[in-house]
């Protein structure tokens, strides 16, 4: 449809006065924008369009991967189909566009629930799942900055709970 | 979440609160940064809540290794809780696959039917227990139980025995513990059945017993851990079929005898004359109808209380050598290169199902599909209905002898020593297991396995979705007669030292692992 239709550009404005233009078809990869699109009707389509949750730097590194993605199929419905996918099932691209600090990564797992960007969502919780896996409790900790709250005798319960899960 | 947060009271919203809380002010992903927080400010707290709870659990929902989990659940008190959150174990749940047969139990356990034990009863207590339901799992549950191959309805005792589920945790380590058993564990206790070399001709796992029929004229019974109950004897020759319904027994051999037993007395309650050659075959259709199949060409269909033969099923050329039973139906295979599907209470032949080039060896009937398996290579899938004949499903390069059919999934195992999995929605091979250096013995299947037996002497499991060997269960022995299965248990029947030793392999994790 967008292929075969002159492309038509919409601006998008940030929660921080920035404002990104973007080809209609891009920014329709988040579910929100299309339905407030189809909503509000072709009127809407030459103002600025509000993304009041989202910061500029944000919204333009999503709209990076709107860009990238502008062609892939939609996907179908959810639960089914990813709870098949293998953690590690990231494609190249995408595992280059999440190598950003933990900040960044986590802003754009919210955007993209926000925006109702699926497959950027499923990407970003698959990133930080990998952070994760692989680890040792230790280690989970120091990537993540937490602090171990359990009393010793705690930590030792809590192993011995955990015991039947680790390979024998 | 956000619906069910409306539907929530102000005590329970407190609840959430006080639970959520925490997940804000130090997020275990603690990069999530209260500026965003406020950013959302326009929507309410609760929905935020709902948002990042939502969204941790999708991050915890990509994890696939309860071994993951167990390590994440020991970083800090709020990351345990998180875990510990059965929606997390629940999606693991489905991931594994471990929501089916709950599912099934679901279906199969209500209208309790009194002769034969639901799948897996415990399972309806936990599903109904649980206050998630499994709609993707559910609908794709399409497997029919009910096959009269009698490892369908066999059902653990030990399964009986456990407690009822609390959780998907409970449900998943369980679960879990059985599958890594079965991959690597598992406790195993052997008898020697006879002091001389007696072939194994039949075996059944029942939720009471194990049966186990020999060559030498002998039955014997076992509890469900393998310890010796009752020795069945008044055949004068081999027994090579027989079919166990509750304490009941069939059974029939080469002295052209049906013969009905208690099972629990070791009472021979019926001897059925009648047949003028060897039987082959047996099934029951209910707990009182016997089928038997003989080499005299004919079928009988029985009334094992009166004791008396109700019909004589007349048509095949030759041998009948393999039956199944679906409702009113049963289809035999014969070495006449024919099956024929025949009306129980009406008596007659309805159907002749011909187009194999040689003798019918094994057959499998769902009540929508009919397939067999034949000498001449090949397997073929009928149409019961009219007769039609579906498939030709070619790749054995010998006798096809061993066939199950569990939905749109049939096993086959032949001669050749390979055992193959078939699509019957596309009619075509899955899988090509080079199983066994000579013939397939026994072959059984689940949803998660596939467990075979050759005359090689080894038996091994595989698993159904990859096609991947997944472990040799027990030491080379010098023949493989039969093995069955079903979810925590194994026995293999097997000849070593030129002695006939049962083995009752057991992959329950001990009661205090999974508590």
């Amino acid at each position: 449809m967008a292929e075969t239709q002159p492309s038509t550009f919409i601006t998008l404005a940030s929660n921080d006065s920035g404002s990104v233009t973007v080809e209609r078809a891009v920014a329709e990869r988040s579910m929100l924008i299309k339905n407030m699109l189809e909503d509000l009707g072709e009127g809407a389509v030459a103002s600025e369009i509000p993304i009041p949750n989202v910061g500029e730097q944000v919204l333009k590194k999503v709209i990076e991967w709107c860009q990238h993605h502008k062609n892939d199929p939609i996907t179908a419905n959810d639960d089914d189909s990813d709870s098949r996918k293998k953690t590690t099932d990231i494609e190249e691209w995408d595992q280059k566009f999440m190598q950003v600090d933990q900040e960044m990564l986590f802003e754009i797992i919210l955007a993209s629930n926000y925006l109702d960007i699926k497959p950027l969502l499923d990407v970003g919780c698959k990133t930080v799942a990998n952070m994760i896996k692989g680890k040792s409790p230790e280690e989970i900790r120091k990537t993540f900055n937490i602090t171990n709250d359990f009393t010793p005798e705690e930590e030792e319960q809590i192993r011995r709970e955990n015991e039947w899960a680790e390979d024998r | 979440l956000a619906d069910l947060l409306n539907m929530c009271t102000s005590q329970q919203l407190s609840f959430v609160r006080q639970y959520v809380d925490p997940l804000l002010k130090k997020d275990p992903f603690t990069s999530l940064p209260n500026e965003i927080c406020l950013r959302v400010g326009s929507q309410s707290n609760f929905l935020r809540w709902a948002m990042l709870i939502r969204l941790l659990q999708q991050i915890l929902s990509c994890i696939d290794g309860p071994k993951v989990l167990a390590r994440a659940s020991q970083v800090s008190q709020r990351w345990r809780e998180l875990i510990s959150d059965d929606v997390t174990w629940m999606k693991l749940c489905a991931k594994h696959g471990y929501g089916r047969r709950m599912s099934e139990a679901h279906i199969t356990t209500p209208p309790f039917p009194s002769l034969r034990p639901p799948p897996n009863p415990i399972q309806g207590n936990f599903d109904g227990e649980s206050p998630y339901s499994f709609p993707g799992v559910i609908a794709a549950a399409p497997h029919i139980q009910g096959s009269s191959r009698s490892f369908d309805s066999a059902t653990s005792s030990a399964v009986l025995r456990r407690p009822r589920m609390r959780s998907y945790k409970y449900h998943f380590k369980q679960r879990y513990l059985v599958d890594m058993a079965w991959r690597t564990g598992g406790r195993n206790i052997a008898r020697h059945i006879t002091q001389d070399q007696g072939v194994v001709t039949s075996l059944h796992l029942t939720p009471k017993y194990i049966v186990v029929a020999l060559d030498n004229a002998k039955i014997h019974v076992f509890n469900t851990d393998g310890n010796a109950q009752k020795t069945l004897q008044g055949h004068v020759m081999g027994v090579w079929a027989m079919v166990p319904w509750e304490d009941t027994l069939v059974s029939g051999g080469c002295d052209r005898d049906v013969r009905v037993w208690d099972m629990s007395t070791g009472e021979s309650l019926h001897t059925l004359r009648g047949h003028t050659s060897t039987v082959r075959c047996l099934k029951m259709s209910d707990a009182n109808t016997a089928i038997s199949g003989s080499r005299d060409t004919t079928l009988r269909v029985w009334d094992i209380r009166t004791g008396l033969c109700k019909n004589v099923l007349v048509g095949h050329q030759a041998s009948v050598r393999c039956l199944e039973i679906k409702g009113d139906i049963v289809v035999s295979g014969s070495y006449d290169t024919m099956a024929r599907v025949w009306s129980i209470s009406e008596g007659r032949c309805l159907r002749t199902l011909q187009g194999h080039f040689s003798q019918i060896y094994a057959i499998a009937f769902d009540g929508k599909r009919i397939a067999t398996g034949s000498l001449d290579t090949s397997v073929r899938i009928w149409d019961p209905n009219n007769g039609s004949c579906q498939a030709i499903l070619q790749g054995h390069t010998s006798l096809v002898g061993q066939l199950q059919m569990r939905g749109n999934t049939l096993v086959t195992g032949g001669s050749d020593g390979s055992v193959r999995v078939w699509s019957l929605e596309k009619m075509a091979p899955i899988h090509r297991l080079a199983a066994h250096d000579n013939s397939v013995t026994s072959l059984q299947f689940d949803d998660t396995r596939v467990v075979s037996g050759g005359s090689d002497g080894r038996v091994k499991v595989w698993d159904l979705k990859t096609g991947q060997l997944v472990r040799e269960l027990t030491a080379p022995a010098e023949a493989v007669w039969r093995v069955a299965f079903e979810e925590e248990k194994c026995v293999v029947m097997a000849s070593r030292s030129n002695r006939t030793i049962m083995e009752v392999w057991s992959f329950s994790p001990p009661e205090e692992q999974v508590m």
